[in-house]
């Protein structure tokens, strides 16, 4: 089955510059996080899966289609740049409009969802140039999504938002993707990507680093020790025992327990009750430490 | 639906108050020269005045002005990073070409129907005829179109938009037209000419002062449209082949 968004063996240069290198990946419905440090190569990937931007080499399928030879496409693909692009002079509303006029979307009723779902209902007559970064952030999104779009392609799309804004657009991101939506996030804060996406693919130097699970990316990371947070009432008893395992490489005392950094995971998993019995200890808790997208990411970054 | 729309936002976006008067005085300079230079002279004379400053000098003032406003359509979108709410729409190239080109000529008439009202009016009281005007005004619409036409694909494949109008305006058409004969055709003031040549009716003597220019309102119509149709497809081959951003 045809994946809603495909690029196969994609470069982007300019000049001398690489910006995107031979990269080959696809997107299914959902949310997938974008992630990779400024300069990463994301916006250029998007650019080029939105048509904006053409190929040096390999090609875009969005929707089955070169959204460059089939325009008729971008009825079902939207797209929130990056940049900070409004039209200061036009009301939220009127913007919205705009879109949904583009889009061939007649009628105020799709303009005024949007505009309650980004909860700026209140605030459409007012002209964008008097908005905040965040709320400016908002009103493209709901231009956005004034198309019902099937692939929704969102750049950076938390800059300048606060806590809450930021709250209600992960909402709004991951409940589209729940409704399969297909929805592309680039983002270079981890945590931002770690609570909409449950796909991630990273992009560092043009090049793509990795894509999958947060969880299957750790892993498949198995020449690096994965730490183990181990919470018991008997920390050194249990302590003394792990040390001797193979594949334990060090056990450090955490707070409320112990730290085991170990190559062999699934091999602690199953000593490790054994030898908690064995001393008489009590585990509260057993959690891998390092498993959050930060960790993913550095490790990524850091081993090219 | 889609067409018109960008039509009217390609329109309202060119339009702002400021840019609009600006290009309009612009455009006005010939008529305000005509104005001044046919100040002492006899009636006879300021109509010879007007229509040899309207010949020479409004080409170069009117396509300096639709230059600033064809090469503003799409680059100020690309510079203030709201080109892609265009792009994205689900039309084809052809007919975003099309729907740009409306939006930009009908801003471009304006301009050039205001500089051609202030010759008019300027004229008409200098002199007290009001009908002779009449004939330029064909070729201020036919230059505002042609322009408008050829400065939108301009203005979206070159950085440097405005340097690459004026090397066409002053080298292309003022020149090179000039000089070589076969190519005239191409220039969009000889042709906005052939038509003013051939309603006013100019004597020979006047017409070889217009360099390479046949009149005649039929053939300057159809070389026009050659001018536009060429320039769509030149706007419709970028905008397909060519990065947006």
């Amino acid at each position: 089955m045809t994946r809603p968004v495909e690029v196969v063996d994609l470069s982007k240069w300019f000049g001398q510059k690489v910006a995107v290198s031979e990269v080959s990946v696809g997107f299914d419905p959902g949310v997938t996080g974008i992630l990779g440090p400024n300069g990463a190569g994301k916006t250029t990937l998007l650019r080029l899966i939105t048509g904006l931007q053409v190929p040096s080499q390999g090609t875009v399928r969005v929707l089955g289609v070169d959204p460059r030879k089939d325009p008729g496409v971008y009825s079902k693909v939207s797209l929130v740049p990056e940049d900070e692009a409004v039209y200061p002079a036009l009301t939220c509303r009127d913007f919205v409009e705009l879109n949904a006029s583009l889009a061939g979307i007649t009628g105020r009723a799709a303009v005024d969802a949007v505009l309650e779902q980004v909860a700026l209902t209140a605030d459409a007559g007012r002209r964008l140039g008097e908005f905040s970064k965040g709320m400016r952030q908002r009103a493209k999104v709901a231009a956005a999504l004034v198309s019902d779009p099937e692939v929704i392609v969102l750049d950076e799309p938390l800059n300048g938002a606060d806590p809450v804004q930021r709250a209600h657009l992960i909402e709004i991101f991951t409940e589209l993707g729940r409704a399969g939506r297909t929805v592309l996030v680039s983002s270079h804060v981890l945590a931002e990507v770690e609570r909409m996406s449950e796909q991630l693919v990273a992009m560092v130097d043009g090049r793509l680093a990795a894509e999958g699970t947060v969880g299957s990316l750790r892993a498949a990371m198995t020449d690096k020790p994965r730490i183990v947070h181990i919470s018991s009432d008997r920390p050194r008893e249990l302590a003394a025992r792990l040390v001797g395992l193979a594949g334990v490489e060090r056990v450090a005392f955490a707070p409320d327990g112990l730290e085991v950094s170990t190559t062999d995971a699934p091999g602690l998993a199953v000593r490790l009750p054994v030898d908690a019995a064995a001393v008489g200890a009590r585990l509260s808790r057993v959690s891998p430490s390092d498993e959050s997208l930060e960790s993913v990411f550095r490790y990524l970054v850091g081993s090219r | 639906m889609t067409g018109v729309r960008l039509t009217r936002h390609v329109f309202g976006q060119l339009a702002r108050t400021k840019r609009l008067v600006g290009l309009t005085l612009l455009a006005a300079v010939p008529g305000l020269v005509a104005w001044i230079a046919g100040g002492g002279e006899s009636d006879v004379d300021k109509l010879e005045i007007y229509d040899i400053i309207v010949s020479n000098v409004s080409g170069a003032t009117l396509s300096i002005a639709v230059l600033v406003l064809g090469a503003a359509a799409m680059r100020d979108e690309r510079d203030a990073g709201t080109l892609p709410f265009l792009y994205l729409s689900p039309i084809p190239r052809w007919r975003f070409a099309i729907a740009t080109w409306l939006g930009a000529s009908g801003v471009a008439i304006i301009v050039a129907g205001g500089g051609w009202l202030v010759g008019w009016i300027g004229l008409g009281v200098g002199s007290g005829d009001w009908s002779h005007a009449w004939a330029a005004l064909p070729a201020y619409l036919a230059g505002a179109i042609g322009y408008s036409a050829i400065f939108i694909p301009v203005g979206y494949l070159f950085s440097r938009a405005i340097l690459v109008g004026l090397a066409y305006v002053f080298i292309w058409e003022g020149i090179l037209t000039t000089l070589i004969s076969g190519i005239a055709a191409s220039s969009v003031w000889k042709t906005a000419l052939s038509i003013f040549a051939d309603l006013r009716e100019l004597p020979r003597d006047a017409l070889d002062a217009l360099g390479p220019v046949l009149p005649g309102v039929g053939g300057g119509v159809a070389k026009l449209a050659g001018v536009v149709v060429v320039s769509v497809a030149i706007f419709t081959w970028a905008l397909r082949t060519r990065d947006a951003l």
